[in-house]
């Protein structure tokens, strides 16, 4: 033994120590939330965390959620990568206060991060993860308040056929599991309505130059391109679709769905491109008035999946009430019990995957400037 | 749209991109040049050339073009040239200087701590989110058939050019440019023949940034939207577009930069999106295994 | 012998830490340790400047996923096939490379990281995509399943980065050490002096290949997931980072260098936003006041003074 060991054990007694500085028990159950607080998509993760906040504060002034227990949130943020949603999930996983999630926002998140919490037993209420797969892995404590892309991709495909009358179609999608699987489910439907498939290829998020690929589906005379991603990537490619003169329309899924969407993409490029969204305009449903309200108040504009993150944490804090108990499987268990529970978006069952029975999808069209409400299919599987 | 037309409105798309490269190349190439340092933090002064031009038109709440536009951007440009050169005298002093005399790679340390401290920076002080960036210039695109062109694209490879030939003559035809070269041949030989190395490489970063800002400025405005991790990836393309050319040596960065553009642009349109990046780097790692040095860099003896 | 039970304390009181976060940090931390020391052999022993490691670490994760989720295989099984795997990376690409040198070899390795990661991305129907691998298996030792918990893994990382750090020791001592440090040194004259430069280089690439395919088969089991976007050219500079801010060459200085550059990111959480800013500020002090790294040997110090290591 050297000087050297000592100085280095020192050094490593001062980092364990400085570690141990954080948390002690006290009589708090928690209720996690992730998403993607910074990045390019915090947009959405902030809207989503204002949701449970806003559901946190309203459950509580209703009184007590669990005798004896205060009841906080526990936020962490994925960036929407998937590694750190695994990271962001593990050290959920591992703090027993936390009994119950919400979260995340991209599907590319939620799976992986669903395996962590089904091996340690947590309730898991997802908002706006849309890729149907996920409820497919067979976890009973998974589930899910939106409805899924094997609704919003077949009714996506049915309006650009029937409505636009697209014959020639190019599709592009993100290549994460939210927009290949979108893409796939539009696809499928798209084959059984007697239109030309020109294409299919995926763009990397955080990517900006999209002009090759674009003037590749001019030269095949595309009359639509269907974009299965997230914003920042479909304000990129509505703009310089433009710039190409590519005289294609623009469709895409409910991840388009976000203001500065057209703001990024300049309204002139915008006007005219349709978006699939989960659920009709909010502003339209009658159930979810005060809600709407209340949040546009506060926070001056409504957010895409707020309403989603809202009723995904009601039904957790529900769950923990109805549980009595600031134990996993105790909530897990109360969670099943919950039938027709009436929420802000309507009356919620779930199926045997854990999906919510409620199957609405949007039309919006860009018009001025700003989003119109176009008409609402109900989806059937 | 014929074939002979998509292949040239291609080879437009690839000469843009590839113009933006060339630009922050060309920083990186002269900063290597004198210091033998890839300087990892150029790619985040070419974001932060961005985010001056945003503040910019923010601050004067310039919108879409109108008339004295086009002298709002040149201001725009010059803005962010000054704030960037002045931005890497700060860096060369404050993260370089000190670190003259120690191990090389130390270097590398500094450069991973520039780059998180400014991304994170500009961050906190505009947000997470991809920020709108109007273009000041008019919003046309002029098209002769199928194939069309925006006046951007054409401003950035006329600026781009201009800048390169303009940097060629100051490093060949200039007394600071023997200085400069002098100092990367030999500092100490260059130091007793009178000349301040210390100044002639603060001066060198202040130019490098300032061509890393013009191109920020003009990416941001064609893009029409800035992001704080923009500077990563175009950084990265940047540097390989360097190394393609032969880092170091000024046109090659140009050179580099306009093939890595087309590369990209022709692999992208004519084979797929999603293996563009694999192909401009295996090209590169080809072009390296015959050429070690990059298609320009002159061939040096064993241990130059 | 206070010395000696101290370090024994630190290295066992997170087994019994209830804090399950703290004992994940030391495991990422144990995780890192590893990766620099396998980097350290490529850019500290024998000096080869390489910035695509995180490549060999994604050959071993992705080797040990694909062998379990397959053909059921198990992590001790993998551990070593994984390791292999990555290793045969490292000598594959050591073969064509061998004519480039210094920052020009830095570019064909990160390149060559690049290419790796995207190639994983894009063939989905191997690898599952950019959506990666789930429900990969964690290690089983007897009846003892690993799981979600991080404590296994943190004792599994000690006990793999224990027997590296002896090894490397080992070896920088050995007639293999020596050479590389005389083709790190002066390859023309290492060359001269009959050297095979060629097959050294080869075998620290493999050999540190080889490290980075243990972390990632252990990484794998850990998260039981693995993704493409765990293993970009951040983690790459990262851990280089660690191995030149620990002191280039010296075992315990990459150990230190990974520790320090893992564990501050977590300490400075309380900071929110300001974390990284802050974190880039460390970095440009610490390799300020010490350059020659935080463990830098005298040897080394003299070595590299004012000279550019992977020449």
């Amino acid at each position: 033994m050297n000087t050297s060991s000592v100085r280095s054990a020192t050094l490593a007694a001062a980092l364990f120590f400085l570690l141990a500085g954080c948390g002690k028990p006290e009589a708090v159950v928690r209720v996690g939330f992730v998403g993607p607080l910074t990045g390019d998509q915090a947009a959405h993760g902030l809207d989503m965390l204002r949701g449970v906040q806003m559901a946190l504060e309203n459950v509580k002034s209703q009184g007590e959620i669990l005798p004896g227990y205060r009841v906080e949130l526990s936020v962490l943020d994925d960036q929407r990568s998937p590694s750190q949603a695994v990271s962001a999930a593990k050290r959920l996983a591992s703090d027993p206060t936390v009994v119950a999630v919400v979260g995340h926002l991209n599907s590319s998140c939620t799976k992986p991060a669903s395996v962590i919490y089904n091996e340690a037993r947590m309730l898991h209420v997802n908002p706006v993860s849309s890729n149907p797969e996920i409820s497919r892995q067979g976890f009973d404590n998974f589930y899910r308040v939106c409805p899924t892309d094997d609704l919003q991709g077949p009714a996506g495909a049915r309006f650009a056929v029937e409505k636009l009358g697209a014959k020639k179609i190019f599709v592009i999608d993100d290549m994460t599991t939210y927009g290949r699987g979108l893409a796939n489910e539009f696809m499928k439907k798209a084959k059984t309505l007697n239109v030309q498939l020109l294409g299919h290829e995926g763009i990397a998020q955080g990517e900006k130059d999209f002009t090759p690929l674009l003037t590749k589906v001019k030269s095949l005379g595309a009359d639509l391109i269907y974009f299965a991603g997230m914003f920042p990537e479909a304000a990129l490619l509505i703009k310089q679709r433009r710039e190409l003169n590519v005289p294609a329309s623009f469709l895409g899924g409910d991840g388009l769905y976000e203001p500065t969407l057209i703001q990024l993409a300049t309204p002139q490029a915008a006007e005219g491109i349709y978006l699939t969204t989960l659920g009709a305009d909010i502003h339209q449903v009658p159930k979810a008035k005060q809600f709407v309200e209340s949040f546009e108040q506060r926070y001056h504009h409504m957010g895409s999946y707020s309403s989603y993150a809202y009723e995904a944490t009601r039904l957790a804090l529900e769950a923990i009430h109805r549980a009595g108990r600031p134990e996993r499987t105790a909530v897990l268990l109360a969670m099943k019990g919950i039938k027709e529970y009436p929420g802000i978006l309507g009356v919620h069952t779930f199926d045997e995957k854990g999906d919510t029975t409620l199957r609405t999808i949007g039309i919006f069209t860009v018009r001025d400037g700003k989003f119109q409400f176009l008409e609402a299919f109900e989806g059937k599987s | 749209m014929s074939s002979s037309e998509l292949f040239l409105q291609q080879v437009i798309n690839g000469l843009t991109i590839g113009s933006v490269y060339a630009l922050i190349a060309l920083g990186y190439t002269m900063v290597y040049g004198i210091m033998q340092l890839i300087n990892f933090a150029h790619g985040e002064v070419f974001m932060v050339g961005a985010y001056l031009g945003l503040s910019v038109i923010l601050a004067a709440g310039l919108q879409a073009p109108a008339a004295g536009s086009l002298a709002w951007f040149l201001f725009l440009i010059a803005v962010a040239a000054a704030g960037c050169a002045v931005l890497g005298l700060i860096i060369e002093r404050v993260a370089y200087r000190p670190l003259r005399r120690a191990p090389k790679l130390s270097l590398l340390i500094t450069a991973i701590g520039v780059s998180f401290f400014l991304q994170n920076a500009v961050m906190i002080g505009y947000g997470a989110q991809d920020r709108y960036l109007p273009s000041l210039l008019p919003a046309v695109t002029w098209g002769k058939g199928a194939v069309t062109v925006t006046p951007l694209q054409l401003m950035i490879f006329v600026v781009a050019f201009l800048l390169m030939v303009l940097l060629h003559r100051i490093v060949y035809a200039t007394g600071f440019g023997r200085a400069m070269r002098a100092s990367a041949q030999d500092p100490l030989a260059a130091r007793l023949m009178g000349i301040s190395v210390d100044k002639v490489t603060a001066l060198t970063f202040a130019l490098g940034s300032a061509l890393a800002g013009v191109g920020g400025v003009l990416f941001g405005s064609h893009y029409s939207t800035v992001n704080f991790h923009d500077g990563y990836l175009t950084g990265l393309k940047a540097f390989t577009a360097a190394v393609l050319g032969g880092i170091g040596n000024i046109p090659g960065a140009m050179v580099g930069g306009l093939l890595l553009g087309l590369i990209e642009g022709l692999s992208a349109g004519y084979v797929s999106t999603q293996w563009k990046n694999v192909i401009a780097f295996a090209v590169l790692v080809l072009v390296l295994l015959f050429r070690p040095r990059g298609l320009l860099g002159e061939r040096v003896a064993e241990r130059a | 012998m206070t010395r000696k039970l101290l370090i024994l304390l630190l290295v066992f009181l997170p087994f019994f830490d209830p804090n399950a976060y703290r004992v994940d940090v030391l495991a990422t931390a144990a995780l890192y340790a590893l990766l620099a020391l396998g980097l350290n052999i490529i850019v500290g022993f024998a000096g080869l400047l390489h910035l695509g490691y995180a490549a060999f670490f994604a050959v071993g994760a992705y080797t040990y996923a694909l062998l379990n989720l397959n053909l059921g295989c198990p992590f001790w099984v993998g551990l070593p096939v994984s390791a292999a795997a990555a290793g045969a990376a490292g000598f594959l690409l050591g073969l064509p490379v061998m004519r480039v040198r210094g920052d020009y070899l830095a570019i064909v390795t990160l390149g060559f990281g690049e290419i790796v990661r995207i190639v994983v991305t894009n063939l989905e129907e191997w690898t599952g995509g950019p959506n990666g691998l789930l429900g990969i298996g964690h290690p089983v030792f007897f009846s003892y399943n690993f799981g979600v918990d991080s404590k296994p893994y943190y004792g599994l990382l000690l006990v793999l980065a224990a027997v590296v750090a002896w090894a490397c020791s080992r070896l920088a001592r050995s007639r293999i050490g020596l050479a590389w440090v005389a083709i790190r040194e002066d390859e023309l004259a290492a060359e001269c002096s009959g050297i095979d430069v060629a097959r050294f280089k080869l075998l620290a690439l493999g050999l540190g290949g080889g490290i980075a395919g243990l972390a990632g088969c252990v990484f794998a089991a850990k998260q039981g997931t693995v993704t493409p976007d765990s293993f970009d050219f951040i983690l790459s500079v990262m851990v280089l980072a660690m191995v030149i801010l620990g002191g280039l060459g010296s075992v315990t200085g990459v150990i230190l260098g990974a520790a320090v550059l893992s564990i501050a990111p977590e300490l400075l959480r309380s900071f929110a936003i300001y974390r990284m800013l802050i974190f880039g500020i460390v970095m440009i002090l610490l390799i300020r006041f010490r350059p020659q790294g935080l463990w830098g040997t005298a040897q080394i110090r003299k070595e590299m003074k004012g000279r550019h290591v992977s020449a």
